[in-house]
């Protein structure tokens, strides 16, 4: 018999490198997650992308048990890997951090496409150049 | 501990932004409750889905947490000058609530009962009643912050080799102790002397606060030491669950301390990586006698490692 979902958790956490310390200890803790168990299973599967945040999909079984999906790394993420950047923009419409490339955007799109809600790579390019905006980096054709 | 919880209701477009913004701030990650997510689990999954489907927020919501210290304040202000220059002041709806760490390190509890493993262990809470069967050994936990409810296929798996191991009298090591939960079943499967090690003062605190819990604290010494670093020591059974690749490092050391046909069970080693802890293990001249394994999770035991 399949087992009833009790709730779907999503985090954004660093890769290797989660703790019991919010947001993983009250976003599971509320839904009865043994804590310490995702932590230690989240960094053992993650540890090869240290220095990278990773988002999961966490789903809780109404016995509390749980199962876990890590996803591709968030756009924004990538963007600032891309363009070698630390930080986004504090005033993204108004100052602009870096420059990317159009080819760029479309090989985050293609890393991206399976986890985005995009019906094709055109549809991700424009969710990569919406993210970009949002950060004060500016899409330049090449 | 007290934290202060910033939820930011936002537009689907604006979620990675968001989100970066928080991580940007030191957050440490975020948790998105995201509707469209509960959309696809409640079209597609072959789960059956117990939500409430009018439980959801109709808008994405990231939530992240901040430590309410002195710069509190100084790090709230910087999140809304940056969310503001984003989008503008109507577009994101903040709400925010202090938090205790407690309440969410005891949320979990409530789910936690008594469970047995192998043939005659028992794993207890320390809150729960459980009337022992007879032969059945009982460990009384309580996990606190450290690794080891006991509920975990990889400490399950320690649980059960040491069952069949362990026949009493030997000296046993555990690194990376945690909770102190297999520490303590080699104390009451007959073990003459324990040592357990583990580097996070809050996993030591918890293991001697176990250890007492069960009475077995005259055979069992818990130290806070960087897995066997200067330990001297000669021992029947090294036993760790930890990583791999802390595994690896560890099997230098323990064919220092073990006896000549002494056993080391190694465990937390997820499929894909033991093939690397076996290479290792044989290097050391190791032997492997025993290999489990329960979902992901592997356990080894190997027999009789030498000096290089």
């Amino acid at each position: 018999m399949a087992k009833r979902v009790a709730a779907v958790v999503k985090l954004q956490v660093p890769a290797g490198k989660a703790t019991p310390a919010p947001p993983v200890g009250p976003a599971l803790g509320q839904h009865g997650v043994n804590i310490m168990a995702f932590v230690k299973e989240f960094n053992e599967r993650t540890a090869a992308q240290a220095g990278l945040i990773i988002p999961v999909e966490i789903t809780v079984y109404e016995d509390r048990s749980f199962t876990f999906i890590c996803k591709t790394p968030p756009a924004a993420v990538l963007l600032k890997k891309a363009c070698g950047i630390e930080t986004a923009s504090g005033e993204p419409n108004r100052k602009k951090v870096a420059k990317i490339p159009l080819s760029k955007v479309r090989e985050i799109a293609e890393t991206k496409m399976q986890d985005l809600n995009a019906n094709d790579i055109e549809a991700a390019m424009r969710m990569i150049m919406g993210t970009a905006r949002s950060m004060g980096i500016e899409v330049v054709e090449g | 501990m007290e934290w202060l919880e910033i939820a930011v209701t936002t537009p689907g477009e604006w979620v990675e932004a968001v989100s970066n913004i928080f991580i940007e701030l030191g957050t440490g990650g975020v948790a998105i409750e995201d509707p469209a997510l509960f959309s696809l689990y409640l079209q597609g999954a072959e789960d059956e889905v117990a939500l409430d489907p009018s439980s959801l927020p109709r808008e994405p919501v990231v939530k992240a947490y901040l430590p309410v210290d002195e710069n509190l304040d100084v790090r709230v202000a910087t999140l809304k000058r940056r969310l503001f220059a984003l989008a503008g002041e109507d577009v994101f709806n903040i709400r925010t609530r202090r938090v205790m760490e407690e309440d969410w390190a005891r949320a979990w509890r409530d789910y936690y009962k008594p469970v047995p493993v192998g043939r005659r262990l028992v794993i207890k809470p320390a809150w729960e009643e459980y009337p022992a069967l007879p032969g059945q050994v009982v460990i009384e936990m309580d996990p606190g912050m450290a690794f080891g409810s006991g509920t975990h296929p990889t400490t399950q798996l320690c649980l059960t080799l040491m069952e069949d191991i362990l026949s009493g009298g030997e000296v046993v090591v555990d690194v990376g102790t945690g909770s102190g939960v297999l520490t303590i079943a080699a104390a009451l499967l007959g073990a003459r002397r324990v040592v357990a090690i583990d580097n996070d003062p809050v996993a030591v605190s918890a293991a001697r606060d176990n250890v007492k819990l069960n009475r077995v604290q005259d055979k069992v010494e818990v130290l806070c030491n960087n897995l066997l670093d200067g330990v001297a020591i000669t021992a029947d059974v090294v036993v760790a669950n930890i990583v791999a690749d802390v595994i690896i490092r560890l099997i230098p050391q323990a064919v220092g301390i073990l006896k000549p046909e002494g056993l080391f069970i190694a465990s937390g080693i997820i499929r894909g990586r033991e093939r690397d802890v076996v290479g290792a293990l044989e290097n050391h001249g190791f032997k492997i006698v025993d290999r489990r394994c329960r979902g992901e999770w592997y356990a080894l035991v190997a027999r009789g490692g030498c000096r290089p």
